[in-house]
């Protein structure tokens, strides 16, 4: 379904009605917004889709179009199912579509309850008649959302419900529709924003300083709310300068510490992430990525920050880019991060994109089980009194050098972005730098076997191999079960470390298959060019299938890019 | 006793006046009884942002103009260390003012020492923000960081000392270094370090500084009183030093960042992290997410 209108008109409250409606079904659930940059006004929509299976996609068809201007029928009836509805308010506009179904949702609310805003409750109303939705059930999202807001609020909602309804019956419009029951009792509705929130504060992370950046900012508001009481610290910054030295700087004092941004804030950030790469300090940046470049398009989708991710910054310095899939891998995927990060003592880039960021999934809970922290070569004051030098650039065979936090008796540690000799002091000796090189290097190396593993999906049959990291993994998902209808057994690699290249587990699957399709969301291709130069013996088997107009993949388009062959 | 990272010679040209603050900084943390471990000094990018390789002493060397942000992210994760920045005048007031500015308002109790010298010593005697009209062909008017600090309406300790003075120093030091161990807030003092090899003003300064505590109607407290006494001390071509703003001990305001976001000054790298000891902590937050 999609749910249209001007910004300010509530179009996500419809979304999220119909949401905790379906989860109280037993549905999975999955919303998408599509807005502007702008506090109010101009056209914003929101899709919402119910399934009885995890779904991690958009349909590439509607089924019912919910319109509060005529410009959300513009936009929905592209795809609009042949036998889809259109629900609109005839209060503002009208529609001689065949399939549009007029009520003045505005008119009877600002009529009889004062304010034309309850009007998405009203078509709420109207929508649960035409879906044949229980209606003891109906009226408790109704209770469930606006209880804690204030009686009025919720007397007036309830009294647009029964608006909507009335007028949906009066129309003659019961039960055109209905929903089925689901299975999916222990889901909860998140996003991948909140899970890397969750993450981080699981996985010990205590400091965060960021700056307000779409679609990142949710992260730094969640932690606002979650650290506090575990003696964690976040700070909103002057700017994404000081926010990854703050990061930094926390980091040498022995914090776990992260920061998020997206685009335009990464490239300031750039200069911060190379100093931590230098001087060895665990920091962790999760990039929530969007169109770019520059201010490119703040709201909507793109996967086109992972070159500039992979070649950070001037000079050469060792880091780890890791994608995780879905909101579940968020949670897990940022753990990992913290883990990977103080254990290596480098930077590590968590890369998101706009629709994993911020789009609502049910998923079940995260498990703790699951979770086990690695604090790698972190000393205890014991320990340390044991050695006979302490060198915060030690060379070690894996170089990771031992380390305490500043503070402890005896400990003294100078770190600096400057070349530097073992004790932390700048040198410019060129034995020491060849040295020092090879010690942060080839941790890129050394960490192979550490790095997140790819999720494999599909038939052990199957010649055509699919590749994709982030948010594709709903449509890719969903593109394999429509080729195996059609007798196109397929496998998927879902990449969770981009790099270094996981060729470690990417070349056995491209041995396994004729031809892979790597399927991500930029121009140039470039999680394809940079398996490409890493694994060049495949080079003819790699096809790349790239989108970059801001939304996110359907899966018929994967479908037809690979029977197209 | 663990063989540490022990002071290099310094790199500084002979006769520089940032010996002067090296000494003075040594001298008024061991008069004030921080113990070597807990302090933590943060350089910047220049000649001046070395000093910490010349210390027994936690340091981190800052990427330039980024000293104070760094500084905050180490004072903010663990408060009980001491935490000092120290740069020169091109990386603070330059590519650094940014979060010079925004040090004063957030208040976190760290020491910043600029040593400025009116040019950019280190790529050889370039204009910079503190030059005077003329220096090295210099049209910009130079800027003023006592004003500007004395400007900004937060309880900080601000003060201006000369290298040429040692002890004066050494004193104003000590006292910005209780001020930050009092958790009282954020201590500014810009120091006039001068360049002996590209702008040698030693003489020119110890002429043209004024005390302004020796001035007829000063009041350390009273940010109004300062403001027009530094004015009327540089309408007249002199260089106005000494405390120019030292909050009330009563003043409600005088809250550092550190104590509103850590009332017991237990910060985010010594909070116990291990799964174990927070797990029904964490059980509460899962549940949260529905």
């Amino acid at each position: 379904m999609l749910i249209g209108g001007q910004g300010g008109d509530g179009t996500l409250t419809v979304s999220d009605l119909l949401g905790r409606y379906f989860r109280l079904k037993g549905l999975y659930v999955y919303t998408s917004r599509n807005v502007l940059s702008r506090i109010r006004g101009g056209h914003a929509d929101a899709s919402i889709r119910a399934a009885r299976e995890p779904i991690a996609a958009m349909k590439s068809q509607v089924d019912l179009i919910v319109a509060f201007d005529s410009e959300a029928v513009d936009v929905g009836r592209p795809e609009l199912a042949p036998d889809g509805t259109i629900l609109y308010d005839s209060s503002v506009f009208r529609s001689d579509l065949p399939n549009a179904i007029g009520f003045p949702f505005a008119t009877l609310a600002g009529g009889q309850l004062g304010a034309p805003i309850y009007k998405n409750t009203a078509a709420y109303g109207a929508i649960s008649v035409m879906l044949g939705f229980d209606p003891a059930l109906t009226r408790q999202v109704i209770e469930s959302r606006f209880r804690r807001r204030s009686p009025e609020a919720l007397e007036k909602n309830l009294k647009a419900l029964e608006i909507g309804r009335k007028a949906a019956i009066d129309a003659g419009m019961e039960a055109r529709g209905n929903v089925v029951d689901g299975e999916a009792r222990d889901q909860v509705l998140t996003t991948g924003n909140q899970m890397v929130a969750l993450g981080f504060v699981v996985g010990g992370g205590r400091f965060f300083a960021g700056y307000p950046i779409t679609p990142a900012t949710e992260i730094m508001e969640y932690l606002m709310r979650y650290l506090p009481p575990f003696h964690g610290v976040v700070r909103q910054a002057e700017d994404e300068l000081a926010a990854i030295n703050m990061v930094i700087g926390a980091a040498y004092a022995g914090a776990r510490a992260m920061t998020s941004t997206s685009g335009p804030g990464l490239s300031l950030m750039t200069e911060g992430i190379g100093h931590a790469g230098t001087a060895e300090l665990p920091i962790v940046v999760a990039d929530c990525a969007r169109v770019g470049p520059s201010t490119g398009e703040p709201t909507r989708h793109e996967q086109s920050d992972l070159s500039h991710l992979a070649n950070l910054g001037h000079g050469e310095y060792p880091r780890f880019v890791l994608a995780p899939g879905t909101a579940d891998d968020c949670f897990y995927l940022t753990i990992d991060a913290l883990n990977l990060a103080d254990k290596w003592r480098v930077p590590v880039l968590l890369l998101l994109d706009q629709a994993l960021s911020q789009n609502t999934v049910t998923m079940s809970p995260v498990d703790l089980a699951q979770v086990r922290l690695d604090r790698g070569k972190l000393l205890s004051t014991e320990e340390f009194a044991k050695l006979e030098a302490y060198k915060y650039y030690q060379f070690a065979p894996d170089g990771i050098s031992p380390h305490v936090p500043p503070g402890t008796p005896g400990a003294f540690a100078q770190v600096t972005g400057n070349e530097h000799d073992e004790w932390g002091h700048v040198s410019v000796n060129p034995v020491n730098r060849v040295k020092m090189m090879h010690k942060r290097m080839d941790k890129m190396v050394q960490a192979r076997g550490d790095l997140p593993p790819p999720r494999l999906y599909g038939a052990d049959q199957g010649r055509v191999g699919l590749i994709g990291f982030g948010s594709t993994w709903g449509p890719i998902r969903e593109a394999q079960a429509q080729l195996d209808r059609r007798g196109i057994p397929t496998k998927f690699y879902q990449a969770r470390t981009l790099y270094p290249v996981p060729t470690d587990t990417l070349r056995p699957f491209l041995d396994s298959v004729d031809v892979a399709y790597i399927i991500e969301h930029n121009f140039t291709g470039q999680f394809a060019r940079l398996i490409r130069e890493a694994l060049p013996d495949h080079h003819a088997k790699l096809r790349s299938l790239v989108k970059f107009d801001g939304h996110s993949f359907r899966s018929p388009e994967i479908v037809a890019r690979v029977t197209e062959g | 006793m663990v063989q540490s990272v022990k002071p290099i010679p310094s790199t500084w040209c002979p006769g520089c006046g940032d010996f002067g603050v090296l000494a003075a900084v040594k001298k008024a943390a061991a008069e004030v009884g921080v113990p070597a471990h807990e302090q933590v000094l943060v350089g910047g990018i220049g000649c001046s942002g070395g000093i910490h390789n010349f210390i027994e002493i936690n340091g981190i060397h800052a990427l330039h103009g980024r000293l104070l942000a760094q500084a905050i992210g180490v004072k903010l994760a663990n408060p009980r260390l001491t935490v000092i920045a120290a740069g020169g005048d091109g990386d603070g007031y330059a590519i650094g003012m940014g979060h010079f500015m925004h040090a004063f308002k957030k208040n976190a109790s760290i020491l910043y020492v600029v040593m400025n010298n009116e040019t950019y010593g280190l790529t050889k005697g370039q204009a910079s923000p503190t030059s005077q009209i003329g220096f090295e062909g210099n049209i910009e008017h130079p800027f003023d960081a006592i004003l500007t600090a004395l400007s900004i309406p937060v309880p900080n300790f601000i003060a201006r000392t000369f290298s040429g003075d040692p002890k004066g120093m050494t004193q104003v030091l000590a006292e910005a270094i209780r001020f930050n161990r009092a958790n009282r807030g954020f201590a500014f003092v810009e120091d006039l370090s001068p360049c002996v090899t590209y702008n040698d003003t030693f003489k020119l300064w110890r002429e043209k500084i004024v005390d302004v505590s020796k001035l007829p109607g000063y009041d350390a407290s009273d940010r109004k009183a300062v403001f027009r006494l530094c004015l009327e001390t540089m309408e007249s071509g002199r260089i106005p030093v000494g405390v120019m703003h030292r909050p009330k001990a009563a003043d409600p305001e005088a809250v550092a960042l550190e104590l509103k976001l850590l009332p017991d000054q237990e910060g985010p790298a010594v909070t116990d992290i291990a799964l174990e000891h927070n797990r029904a902590a964490y059980d509460r937050l899962i549940k949260g997410v529905t």
